[in-house]
Formats: C-alpha cells, structure tokens, sequence
C-alpha cells in the first residue's frame, strides 16, 4: 500500500499540511490548479492583526516546501478522476502545459523582457496592471518559471499583436520555433527552456489519503454591486490590497483607478453584497472582512495620514486573538466608523468622485458622503473549483458549496470518505491562522490514516 | 587545517546575459584567480544547470578544493542547490559562501558596466575573506523519544493524546480536576452549523476512548509539579493529593491544553447580589442538569467583560447567547427571552441559528457601546434599563432570569505552566504562540506545542482540531525520533565568560541553560542561529557559526580595502530586508552602488563592534537593514537590534565618529522599492554623489 498523501491546493493550509507530513516522513504530492503554489495569501500585502508583510512570512515556507525532499510540487495541475481500491487512492491527474520546461527555466526574465503583448492582468481586477503573454505568476513564484499565455500558442492572440501570428501550422506541429520572440530570447540565454509544442500530460498517483485544501474565493461584486460596474473607482477589497502591496500593480501607490492620482478620502463598505438574493451576494457572514478593513485603513493612514478614511459597517466581527485591540489600532489612526446601511452610490462625471447615500443606523436619518475612492469588502465565498472536484472525490458540498464533514464536532475534517480530509477554505470562510491550524489537524489524520 | 591548505574555488555565473549581459565576468573571473588561496576561478554560463553542476563537483574533485564561492543570483532561492552540490563533491556544505551579483549588482546598476563589475569583484572578494575562515559544519541532532505529556483533560487534551496514542506513542494526561472533560462538563449542548450534541455524551464517549487506551495514563487530580530539561529530555513531577511523586517521569515532548475559565462578573448587573442573574456557563449548567423551570423573562447581555480597554471580544458569546435562547424557548414556549447586543458576531451558518431564534420568538435588542443596560431590584423584582439603539427608545425590561454573556481568561494553572515551560502569555491570562499567524499551535520553545482554549477562546470544533494539530507538532520528532537543526548555531567559549546569563535570559528560544556552576551552555539542537546572544554578549564570547565575528570582520575589510570613503557596509537580515533586496533586483530598480551586502541571518546579529569597525576603516556609512516590524524570522530580534542601534549612536559618537552616517532600514520582502530609496537618501546625505 503507499503511503504517500495528496494534498489538493498550495496556499496556505495545503502548504502547511504538506510541511507537517513531508517532516514527519511522508511522502506528499502539492498540487495547485495554477501556476505557483502560494494561494490567496502571495497575493495579500499585509496580515491582520500584526499587520506582518505577507509574502514576508509566506515565501521562506514557500522555499521550505520547495526544497523538502519528500515533497513533490504539481503547479498547473488539476485533480480529474480518484478512485479508491483497496484502501489506496488512485488519481489521475492532468497537469497543463506552461510551454516551458520546468527544469531548465531559471525564471530570468528574459523572453518576458522580449515578449511584445501586454495584456490586461485579470487577477488584479480593476487595478490591474499589465502583464506579458509570458510572465511569471509574482516574483517569489515556486516553482520559479514562466508561464506562456496558451491563448498565445493557440493563435487566439494574433490580433492582439502576439509574434507568432503569422505562423501558417499549430505550434504542436513544430519542435523548434523560428518566430516566436521568447524562444528566441531563451535560446539566446542558452537555454532551450520555452516550449510552445509541449502538451498537457496526464499524471497517474497512488496515495494513502488526500487532503482538500482547495480555498476560498472573494465574492464577486455582482449586478452592478453599489456602482462597481458602472464607475471606475469603486472596486473590491481584495483590489484595494493589490494597491497597497508594494509588490503589486502600483508599487504600493494608492491611487484610484480613474485618474492614477492618489485617494485622499477613501471609504469601505462592509457587508457589500450580503444578503442579497442569491446568485447575487454573500449569503452570510465572512468572517474576517472588519479586519481585512481594519488593516487597510490602518495601512492606509501609514502611507499617508492625511487620507480621511470611513468605515460603513453594521455589526463589527472581531473575534480571534488581538483583533479588538486592532479595531482600537484604527480607530486611533483617525479611521472614522460608522453604522450605516448603504443605498445608492453616484459618480460625479466630472472629478469621478463618488457620493455614497446610506441611512446612519444610529440616528435613523438618511445621510451623504463624497469620497474619491469606494471599497467594497464583498466577502468570501466557496471556491468554484469545488463542484468538480467533490464529484472526482465522491465528496458532498453543502448548499454554500463548501465541502461537508461527515461530523464536524465529533469527526472534525474528515469526510464521509475514508481517507479524505479537508482543511482550511474548503470548509468555510476562514483566516490564515485558523487555516494553518486546521491543516496541522488535517495532516496529523492524512499520515496515520 | 593551516592556511597554507585552504584552496578556495570561484564559480561565477552568467546567467546567460542576465549578469553577464552588464558585468564583465571574464574580469572577474580574472581578478578572483588572484586573490589569495584561490586556487580556480570559472565562468559559468548557467550554473545552476545540470550539466555545469556536473563539472562543478568534477574541478572541486580534482583541484582539490576545500572552500567554494559561488558568485551568481541570490542565497534566498539557490544557496540549497548549490550546498548539495558542494557536499555531493565532498565538501562539506558549510564551507560554501554564496555572492549575489545578480540582484545586487546586474539587475540594479544595469546601465554602469564598469562600476557594476567593480562592485562583483568586491562582493567575490569579500565572499573569498569570508570563504578563507569558513568552518566545516553539521547538522545538529538530538534524540527525541516517545513519550508525551499533555496537561490538561478537556476536549483538545483528550484529542492531542488520542492523536498521538494511536501513532504507539505513549501519552500522559495531567487533570487537575477529579475528572476529564473540562469546561464541557459544565456544558449542555455543543453546536455547530446545523449540528447538535448532548456536551455529557461527548465527554463520556471521549473519556472513555482515552481510558480505555492501552497507549495513553490519565492522572487526574493531578497538577504539574516542577519540569527541567528540554525537548526529548524533560524530567517532570506530578502533584497529587498533595503529594508531589518521588519518580520523575521522563517525557519527550509537552502539549499546553490548560483551557481557559470564565470570568465571574461579581458586583456587576446585580450579580453575586441575586441569585437569579447568572452567567451563560451556570445557565448551561442548569440546562444540563434540567434546573430550569417556569421561567417567565429571560434577558441575556452580551459583552460583559468583554470588547473593553482590557479585553477584546470573547469569540463565542454570541454564538452560545443564541444556542441557550433556542434552548430555553425548546423547554419553555412561553417564556420571554431576549438578547441585549452590541454587535452579533455570528459566522456563516451560525446566523441560521439566529433565524431559528428570531421564529422561536427570541427578540434581540441592540444597545450602544457605551450605554450598557442597567439593572436594578424593585420590590425584589428585577428590572433591566436598555436603550434600544434600532429604536432610539429606552425601555424596562422586567426578568426573573439574567444572563451576562461573560468574557474568559486563561485557566487558573496558566501562571505556573508559563513558569514551568518558560513560554510566554498576554495580559489576559491566555498562552502567546509561537506567530499569531504561521505557528498557532506551538511555542518557540521547540517541543512544546499548544492546544485548544489555552490559546484564546474557542468553539468545541476549533479547540478538537487544535487539540490534534497539536498533537502533529509534538509528533513530527517523535516520529522521527530527532530533531535536527542547521549548525548554524551559537557557541560560547567559556574562557572570557563572567556568568551574567545575559544570554540565556535573552535567548527567544531557551535555547541557552544555565548548569549549576552558572556556565551558559547552548543546546545547539534548540539554536535557531540568529546571533542575538553573541552580539550582547560583554565578554565576547559567543561565536556563531558562518557568521563569527572574523568572518565578518572579513569581509569588511576586504570590502573597503580601496576607496572606503565612498563604500557603505550594509548588514542585511536573510529573511525579509535581503528579500527586499531581492526584490529591487527583480524590479530592476536602479540605485547607487556604493553599498556593499553583507548576509547575517537576522540583524541581532549585528554586534555594536561591527556597527562601528566599518568606521574605522574609513567607511562612508553603515545601514543595518532588518524585518520590517512587527515581522522577525527570530521572534523579536529587529526590535533588539533596533535597542542597540539607538546605543550605536551614542556609543559611536563617543568613540568620535559621526553617529548620522550610521543608518537602519526595517523593510519588507516584497518592499524592493523602499530599499532602493535607502540607498538612493544615504547616498545623497551623506553627499557620495
């Protein structure tokens, strides 16, 4: 029988479930749907409640888990098909290509640096920057490669200005490229790294348990949420940590979207979306979006104290260690809090300011307020991916579309699969902490089982 | 091994053009060969391919080299590659010294050339001063049985010492109290999502799985008397009945499971003044034992205690508020009950359990945050004042039952542990973890780990899953039967020592004894090599190993052996400020090349005399560069070099040197610009434009 295990998802609680595993002298397969493993977590600028650099604290476990001999990283990769034979766990994988070969790739840059096409980098949203048909996930990506665009490969960016445009036969047809400027820019370092022929490969495992530590999603500001459609500075609070990140599309520069100039009054609206028919909204309570709101303001009044900052909240939820005496933190910080419930938002057309009408939950009385930048606070939501995965793994969802345990309070993590245990998002809205917790737990089932 | 038979080799990368696109490395694969002990210097195109890897270990094998320098991208993400390869050749890994002039030379003056190939000859030289006193090392271990103490016997003790009974480690409970369970013992329901369990059932079904463990001892009645040693090696008394037992039991790794008390809000809402206002665990209480009957108004007030300048929220007083209601409208329909708020706290499905409670006809009121209800007695009768903030009324609400939702603090016994252990707690009597975010379930005291509400308060499924994660960490070194760390670690050399246990008082780690004659000694298995003894160390005494004070001292003085007046010696943590530096390399940030880099692992490490020696020399300035706060690799050591740079300044100035040209950055991984910036203002302040 193996006795290797399967972690489903790197961010943070499969990281650290393979961590415990892989010291504890089991063999681990991380696999990650995405290019890098790292998570939501690689992509946040600070934590809450020590406001701790997150890529900070991130990266070395990243390293850490890079360089353990007993794990294996499957970047780009997608659990398909498990089934459970004796005991042990058969899974087919299909790890999609990145037209690079992982091994020679040293991440140096160079054919980004060649590559003519910028395109719009949806993984920031609104404040998104530009990034390069081939690009590197963020610069502490493990593993540490490129990934080419397949839409590149595949001829769909031709009219974008994409070099191999003019090429008469698919890219699968050739093993050498003599147009595509990133190959040329590889082959120039002396390195044959890029690979616009490669396929997908499809990888087969045997494991003794499998952990889903798949995440969480942001909730989507849908149905032209408080104005995010229709006006340029509304956006999310997962687009407003881009913005604070020195690492992130601005260098850290909080400006809005509209203009570029910086955000002198900024607002937050918490609870955006919730409660709202569904399809349309967070159902319930996230959890951790006060703090994640607490933390930018404060962050926010580092940069520049003299940004006037307003919270609109209903109930405050600061409910872990240190998170109240947070709260206190901004409230030093000048950050205004008030308890409103949001209506309508409008856009002066000519500075793109935006008014907030909301009534004050205090004083009853229907209320204004201009700001130069509006952040939603959406919530958390289930991950999509989850659907197909709970039907490869035999697993059931509950109607959040989050995985369900087969007892919570006596069996917690376990599934009603034998073998399969869940940690971290997968489970419900969650933060980083508790995830790191959780995915100990999960890892302590995973290895005995 | 005499100086005469050091043979020091250079491998300087291209990087295809990435370094040598902008420094000449044929230059400096030239200048390397000439510096002393080297005995090869070469180019390498990639050297971090498999095929130069190849012929690495060949010319290492047959020039007879015994120290390494590899010049090329940055330790953070190769420094593991190439020590295999070194140890693959034969020699052993510590003897590598790693030269970054990627990130901190081509990628960052990408337009100067010849100023750029200057600076890679400097840092290689540097790396040779170092590499010629370089030390062999290894990897420390100590040998970690099986054997596991858990104290406490509530929920997430008994689930730490099922978790690791069932691996054939064997476990120790230490229960206070006459018998296992806990706070549950004094509980009625558990809930959780839509779930419901009778709290005596799961403690029965629980305690009886843990008795019957042929793996695991119980003692209850039994308190932790007096623990030395550390990890694999603890010798701990019990305390029974007064007793203290004569036979010490010998224990490999602890778990911390104390769990946590309610706080007894005496004198406040009437309460030890009426017997009919109680808190939630005494209505718990009489909702286990079946004691609640005919009662008429139950009014409930949440954040008794709670969410104050002292303490913050108490994490699941809502959440059980809303549980007990149910309850109480479960046994009696008719009853009145209603729930005082400042703000509902409830997660995701628990905000179900607050519609079920709203049907059942619970009415929740919300007060503001600095108007708390008030209570007071009428013909003994109880009235309770609220103002309804939704309202904007004030209203009288008659009871003949108050809750108060009160907050808790740490079990009584967190005092003693803390003191047994020598692990740190916060003001509120609960247990501080090793990182608020990455290591909730240990100390930094390895071997020891920490379960459940000993933590911070906590629902029955969060403190089960901390109690097993738990369980895990005290696992991994019994199961491999060691604990190994890197040997970079400290080393006191007690010569000099005037036994003032500086050291191991400061120790983050308690990685530093005392025996009885007083002599420190370092149990280097627990070192985590951040330097912050030997840097305060008044006598000198301790060394670090790859970074003593010669290697470093090394370094400086190779570093301003020419033209030190326009030449910055920056010390740089490993951790985040060299990720910052990475990271302007990765940007392509441009900025002046005057500094030059030297690696310590945290910038405690940085001592008063390598602060000032650089002055000394004729250096222009100095920047000690660590984590941005509050973020230390090592705990706290940014804030303790922070201590001593303010000393530096004085010290400096004294010693009649500028204290202004002694400069610090605290700064983040991912802040490459904000280094840049550091080294652009240093530059023009101290006018070396």
């Amino acid at each position: 029988m193996s006795n290797s295990i399967l972690v489903i998802g790197g961010g943070i609680a499969g990281i650290n479930c393979a961590m415990n595993a892989a010291k504890y002298g089991t063999k681990v397969y991380l696999v990650d749907d995405t290019p890098s493993i790292g998570g939501m977590m690689a992509r946040l600028d600070k934590t809450f409640p020590t406001n701790d650099c997150s890529i900070c604290i991130e990266a070395p476990q990243m390293y850490e888990v890079d360089n353990h001999e007993n794990i294996e990283i499957l970047t780009n990769t997608e659990v398909r098909k498990v089934n459970k034979v004796n005991g042990t766990f058969k899974v087919k994988l299909l790890q999609r290509a990145k037209y690079v070969d992982e091994e020679k790739c040293t991440g140096c840059g160079a054919c980004v640096e060649a590559c003519p096409v910028s395109v719009p980098d949806p993984l920031d949203g609104k404040v998104g920057g530009k990034r390069k048909l081939v690009s590197m996930a963020f610069p502490q990506a493990v593993p540490n490669v490129v990934t080419v665009d397949p839409g590149c490969r595949f001829g769909e960016m031709r009219k974008d200005g994409a070099c191999i445009g003019e090429c008469a036969v698919d890219c699968s047809q050739c093993r050498e490229c003599p147009i595509a400027l990133c190959v040329k820019a590889c082959e120039k370092e002396g390195k044959k790294a890029i690979t616009l022929w490669q396929s997908n490969k499809k990888l087969d495992l045997e494991v003794k348990s499998i952990v889903v530590a798949t995440g969480i999603k942001n909730a989507p500001p849908t149905g032209d949420l408080l104005g995010y459609d229709k006006f340029e500075n509304v956006i999310t609070n997962t687009e407003f940590e881009r913005l604070m990140n020195a690492g992130g599309p601005t260098s850290g520069e909080i400006i809005r979207p509209s203009d570029k100039k910086h955000a002198k009054k900024i607002a937050w609206i918490q609870c955006a979306g919730r409660g709202l028919a569904k399809e349309k909204g967070t159902p319930y309570c996230s959890k951790i979006c006060c703090m994640v709101s607490a933390k930018q303001t404060i962050i926010t009044k580092e940069h520049d104290a003299s940004v006037e900052a307003t919270i609109f909240y209903n109930d405050l939820k600061a409910y872990g260690k240190g998170f109240w005496e947070f709260y206190g933190k901004a409230k030093e910080n000048d950050v205004q809090y008030v308890r409103g419930r949001p209506y309508e938002v409008f856009e002066d057309p000519e500075t793109k300011n935006l008014t907030l009408r909301y009534e004050d939950l205090d004083t009853g009385e229907l209320q204004m307020h201009e700001v130069e930048l509006l952040v939603l606070a959406t919530g958390i939501m289930a991950n999509d991916r989850n659907k197909r995965l709970a039907k490869a793994l035999k697993l059931k969802l509950d109607e959040l579309g989050y995985f369900k345990e087969k007892d919570p309070l006596l069996s917690p993590l376990e599934t009603e699969v034998d073998g399969v245990y869940l940690c971290g998002g997968a489970t419900g809205p969650i933060d980083i902490a508790e995830s790191v917790s959780q995915a100990t737990a999960a890892s302590m089932k995973a290895v005995s089982n | 091994m005499g100086d005469e038979d050091i043979k020091i080799g250079v491998f300087v990368c291209d990087c295809g053009t990435n370094i040598a696109g902008v420094v000449d490395v044929p230059a400096v694969v030239k200048y390397a060969r000439g510096l002393e002990h080297v005995v090869l210097a070469d180019e390498g195109r990639w050297s971090c391919s498999v095929d130069y890897l190849s012929k690495m270990q060949d010319l290492i094998r047959e020039n007879k080299i015994n120290r390494v320098v590899v010049a090329s991208c940055t330790p953070r993400t190769h420094e593991p590659l190439f020590k295999r390869t070194t140890k693959e050749a034969g020699v052993n890994p510590y003897l590598l010294e790693f030269v970054s002039i990627r990130e901190q030379v081509s990628w960052v003056h990408m337009k100067e050339p010849a100023i750029a190939t200057e600076k890679a000859k400097d840092l290689v030289k540097m790396g040779v001063a170092k590499a010629a006193l370089l030390e062999e090392g290894q990897e420390i271990r100590l040998p970690v049985k099986t054997d596991c103490l858990i104290i406490g016997g509530g929920m997430a003790g008994m689930n730490a010492a099922l978790s690791v009974a069932d691996q054939g480690f064997n476990a120790t409970i230490v229960e206070k109290e006459p018998q296992l369970g806990g706070l549950l013992n004094q509980i009625c329901f558990i809930s959780h999502d839509n779930h419901k369990r009778p709290a005596a059932r799961v403690v029965q079904a629980k305690a009886e799985q843990v008795q019957s463990h042929p793996q695991i001892t119980v003692f209850v009645d039994t308190q932790v008397e007096t623990v030395e040693g550390y990890i694999g090696n603890y010798k701990v008394a019990l305390k029974s009945n007064g007793n203290v037992s004569p036979q010490k039991l010998d224990i490999s790794t602890i778990i911390v499971a104390t769990g946590m008390q309610e706080i007894k809000p005496e004198g406040q809402f009437e309460y030890g003044n009426d017997p009919r206002v109680i808190t939630q665990l005494q209505l718990d209480n009489k909702l286990r034992n079946k004691h609640l009957r005919n009662v008429k108004n139950v009014v409930m007030v949440s954040c008794v205690n709670s969410k104050n300048e002292s303490r913050g929220c108490c994490n699941i007083g809502c959440h059980t508020a809303v549980k007990n209601a149910i309850a109480i409208k479960h046994l009696c329909q008719e009853a009145s009950v209603h729930i005082l708020y400042r703000d509902m706290s409830l997660i995701k499905e628990e905000g179900t359990a607050q519609q079920l409670a709203k049907r059942l006809g619970v009415k929740f009121l919300r007060f503001p945050d600095d108007r708390y209800p008030e209570v007071r007695k009428e013909n003994g009768d109880l009235k309770i004042k609220v103002y309804d903030l939704l309202v904007g009324k004030e209203f009288e609400l008659s009871s003949d039952l108050i809750v108060l939702t009160t907050a808790f603090k740490g079990n009584a016994s967190v005092g003693q542990v803390k003191g047994l252990l020598k692990v740190s707690t916060n003001p509120d009597g609960f247990f501080q973890e090793s990182h608020v975010k990455l290591g909730p379930l240990e100390f930094a005291t390895d071997g020891v780990s920490l379960g459940g509400c000993a933590k911070a308060p906590m629902t029955f499924k969060e403190s089960s899953e901390a109690g097993i994660g738990s369980a895990m960490k005290a696992s991994i070194p019994m199961q491999k039967g060691y604990i190994e760390t890197e040997g970079i670690v400290a080393d006191i050399d007690l010569t000099d020592c005037s036994q003032c246990g500086l050291c191991s008082k400061r120790c983050p780690y308690s990685a530093i004894k005392v025996d009885e004659e007083e002599n420190p000694e370092v149990i280097k298995a627990l070192c985590k090599g951040c330097g912050l003894c030997a840097a305060d160390c008044p006598n000198e005494c301790i060394g670090i190993v790859h970074y003593s004070d010669d290697q470093v001292f090394a370094q400086v003085e190779a570093a301003l052996e020419e033209s030190a007046e326009k030449k910055i010696i920056a010390y740089v943590c490993h951790w985040c400020a060299l990720g910052g530096v990475d990271m302007a390399g990765v940007s392509r940030l441009q900025y002046p090349s005057n500094a030059r880099l030297i690696r310590v692992m945290c910038s405690a490490r940085v001592s008063m005399k390598m602060m000032q020696r650089p002055f000394e020399l004729g250096a222009a300035g100095v920047l000690v560069a660590g984590c941005e706060f509050p973020t230390c690799h090592y705990i706290e050591g940014n804030y303790a070099a922070e201590k001593r740079l303010k000393r530096a300044h004085k010290k400096l100035a004294k010693a009649g040197f500028d204290p202004e040209k002694l400069w610090n950055v605290w700064c983040s991984a991912a802040d490459g610009p904000k280094f840049a910036n550091t080294m652009r203002t240093m530059i023009s302040e101290l006018k070396l434009e």
